[in-house]
């Protein structure tokens, strides 16, 4: 029987009350949430422990300054966290540190991960420009609704994944119309119970009716059709794929901020990539022209090669392209595929193995010896 | 204020006038046809635009028909001149003439980059052009028609107008004069042997006039000359004293900005209140051509530290912001490049929450350089401040100074 834990306030009130709970009770010693930096809307991912800073938390903010799930990592890196924490993350960056604690690059255990039905996220330049605040309000129209927002990014309004699998909570948030009124947390896990038991508010054993989830599961189902459809009309030659990364300048501000990407020196940053004189010399008999610094495809094509399979596609790779190539839609697009010929879905399971790393004899016999 | 203001003007060179009817970048490419025809270099390194029809990209080039593409004065810097020819020339010296054509604060990142070990400049020919400044990247992508056709108006006017990069707004190392050492350093010197051009040859450019000088400052220049058979004769007064009037216009923008930005980030609240929006991704040193760590000390191991040691500085404050270490990564940066920091610009450029981190460390830096009586990329010779100990300096703040005497004590009075 489904529980959730019903609070007579906002969605972000009640998440907030409920984490003051946690706090105060001693069940967590803080709180992965974001917070705001000041005024303008800037906010950051912040380990919160105290009551007074909690006051500054803006968990569902829609804006992503970097994906939880390498936040998360990089507080679970050296060990597991021995003492319990609680973590407020989107579905996508939760999976996403679901595949890096499979790549042994952090750990789950004694965090409580609440997560949310995803409206989505607003682009990184949003916050300079005005958009985000200007939008704010009608943002949560959209979600209330169950529709798209066109604002946000183009990952986020084509992500059918936006319905967390393994958060111990859920905050019911897209086309719940009344989250300015009622929080509603499900409660999926023995954990999440466990955390919900004596907090403030209801728990509830009914079902939490929301009909139009899957009218906005549909809407994103159509946006990642045309998306793709468009971006494979778009690239039917590989030539095509040199005409799109032709204003790269390397600087390689995708693949740092992607969190599967967690190698400390990327094989693309180091001197393995670096061309001796006489490799620009040899080039130069074979070619016109170079150009220099060398290998942006070579960069984008073996990171793709590295890390499309567990591709979560959480759109922070557009966002901080400086020449505003849609990385995000490329490697989204492959993902998306090479994810299927695996049958294989980023963050569903973490004792699932990356498909890379493992090897079955009989895979893919239909390209192999007749 | 600096010293740049008592450097010689180029009085004593001269140049080879050549038309530009049809505007300098077709005299440019021309001349620079001409060069490679005549083997005055085996490649040239400049930007070419790209098949996407508005990216510009850096070329290593030995086809001249490549160069129908090429445009020496992009309207935007995509990759730093100085981290492009350090790709080429980090691992030895290059096999082959290499002729770079590049913007006056490229030229001065790569004798910096020389100083760093990251260029060889054996076989590398460096051509510096005058830069009316280039347009922000970000406007550039956004509205790529409308900025290209601003840009060519203010390469045609020479105007400083604000939709350039602020720190183009005030840049006034546009010319040839910030790349010849100046004569009034520290050294007192009457003639300083180490001086060295960072320039072979620039070339002007006189707009009003209709035309463009090169203007051969070291051997390896004038041997492009003879090589096509110009003799640099022609007077370059005309266009030297228009180069001044820019250039006293510009230091005037620069001191009133100097003040304006030293009051926005004066004290510790405001200068990390600066970096309130920083997602700390790091672009900014990424593209940084003086930035050239395969591997950062701000994104090494030794700043990774165990769950618990990261909720204790939680609970020092009540929150502790992930990723860490903003402030520490850029007073962290900043104290490791600013004194060879030539203010291109590439920083901001790249910057996706749009902070002013150019303008930052250049506030910073200008403050630094003078301090130290150093200006990046001025001469080849010079060492970085900081690979040079010099006994009687900063005297100010040491404690005790040698040059305050300290009260002795009573007692020790007639020791």
């Amino acid at each position: 029987m489904s529980k959730a834990l019903k609070i007579n306030k906002g969605i972000e009130e009640g998440i907030i009350d409920f984490l003051e709970f946690l706090i105060q009770g001693g069940k967590i010693r803080g709180v992965f949430t974001l917070k705001k930096m000041n005024e303008n809307g800037a906010v950051a991912y912040s380990l919160i422990t105290s009551l007074d800073e909690l006051k500054k938390a803006v968990p569902f903010y829609p804006f992503m300054p970097v994906n939880a799930g390498k936040v998360l990592s990089s507080f679970t890196l050296r060990a597991a966290t021995e003492e319990p924490v609680a973590a407020v993350l989107r579905p996508c960056e939760l999976r996403a540190f679901i595949e890096l604690a499979k790549r042994v690059q952090g750990s789950l255990d004694n965090i409580l991960l609440i997560s949310l039905t995803c409206g989505g996220v607003y682009p990184l330049r949003s916050l300079k420009n005005g958009d985000l605040k200007n939008h704010l309000s009608s943002y949560w129209e959209t979600v209330k609704k169950a529709e798209i927002d066109p604002e946000t990014r183009p990952t986020c309004q084509s992500c059918e994944d936006f319905i967390p699998q393994l958060a111990d909570m859920t905050v019911a948030t897209a086309g719940m119309k009344d989250i300015d009124k009622e929080c509603v947390i499900l409660l999926n896990t023995l954990k999440g119970e466990e955390h919900a038991a004596n907090a403030p508010g209801n728990i509830i054993t009914e079902k939490v009716e929301n009909g139009n989830i899957e009218k906005l599961q549909k809407l994103r189902e159509e946006k990642k059709k045309k998306l793709f459809e468009d971006f494979d009309s778009n690239h039917a030659h590989p030539k095509d794929f040199i005409k799109t990364f032709a204003a790269c300048v390397g600087c390689h501000a995708c693949s740092h901020s992607c969190p599967i990407c967690y190698c400390t020196l990327c094989d693309f940053d180091s001197k393995t990539c670096e061309y001796q004189p006489q490799s620009f010399t040899s080039e130069l008999g074979q070619k016109s022209g170079l150009k220099v610094p060398p290998g942006n495809i070579f960069f984008h094509l073996g990171r793709m090669n590295h890390m499309a399979v567990s591709c979560v596609r959480c759109g922070m790779c557009s966002d901080v392209c400086p020449v505003n190539i849609q990385v995000a839609t490329v490697f989204s697009r492959v993902g998306d595929s090479l994810q299927k010929v695996f049958n294989y879905i980023p963050g569903r399971d973490v004792e699932e193995p990356v498909p890379s790393g493992t090897y079955k004899e009989e895979e893919f016999t239909e390209f192999g010896e007749q | 204020m600096s010293s740049d203001q008592e450097e010689r003007s180029p009085n004593s060179l001269r140049g080879k006038v050549l038309p530009a009817e049809e505007g300098p970048h077709k005299a440019i490419i021309n001349f620079l046809k001409q060069s490679l025809e005549k083997n005055c270099m085996d490649l040239l390194l400049i930007p070419v635009k790209g098949p996407d029809i508005k990216s510009y990209s850096w070329v290593l080039l030995k086809d001249k028909s490549l160069l129908e593409k090429a445009d020496p004065l992009p309207p935007v810097m995509t990759v730093q001149g100085g981290r492009a020819l350090s790709s080429i020339t980090k691992h030895g010296k290059a096999g082959l003439q290499i002729a770079a054509v590049m913007r006056p604060c490229e030229i001065r990142a790569v004798a910096e980059l020389s100083k760093l070990n990251q260029i060889d400049l054996e076989n590398i020919i460096l051509i510096s052009i005058d830069c009316p400044g280039a347009m922000p990247l970000a406007d550039y992508m956004n509205e790529t028609d409308k900025i290209a056709a601003s840009f060519k108006t203010i390469l045609e006017k020479w105007e400083i107008s604000d939709s350039l990069r602020p720190v183009c707004q005030i840049c006034h190392r546009f010319s040839l004069s910030s790349l010849l050492p100046s004569s009034s350093q520290e050294s007192s010197l009457e003639k300083d042997e180490t001086a060295s051009p960072v320039s072979d040859l620039h070339i002007g450019i006189d707009n009003e006039k209709k035309s463009i000088f090169l203007i051969p400052v070291t051997s390896k220049g004038k041997g492009i000359l003879d090589n096509l058979g110009f003799s640099p004769e022609d007077s370059l007064q005309g266009w030297e004293s228009k180069v001044e009037e820019i250039k006293k216009k510009k230091l005037e923008k620069k001191e009133q900005f100097v003040q304006e930005w030293r009051t926005k980030i004066q004290g510790p609240d405001k200068f990390v209140a600066a970096f309130d929006e920083c997602i700390n991704c790091h672009n900014c040193m990424r593209v940084c051509p003086i930035c050239y760590c395969r591997q950062c000390y701000f994104d090494s191991q030794n700043l990774k530290l165990s769950p618990d040691d990261y909720l204790e500085r939680a609970e020092k404050r009540g929150a502790l912001r992930f990723p860490l270490d903003t402030l520490l990564f850029h007073l962290g940066r900043m104290s490791h490049m600013v004194l060879s920091c030539v203010s291109c610009g590439a920083c901001e450029d790249a910057c996706p929450m749009s902070i002013p981190v150019a303008r930052i460390f250049t506030t910073i830096g200008e403050q630094m350089q003078e301090d130290f009586n150093y200006i990046p990329g001025r001469n080849r010779g010079e060492p970085l401040p900081l690979q040079i100990f010099l006994e009687d300096e900063f005297c100010e703040v040491e404690t005790p100074c040698e040059s305050e005497e300290m009260p002795a004590k009573e007692s020790e009075k007639n020791v």
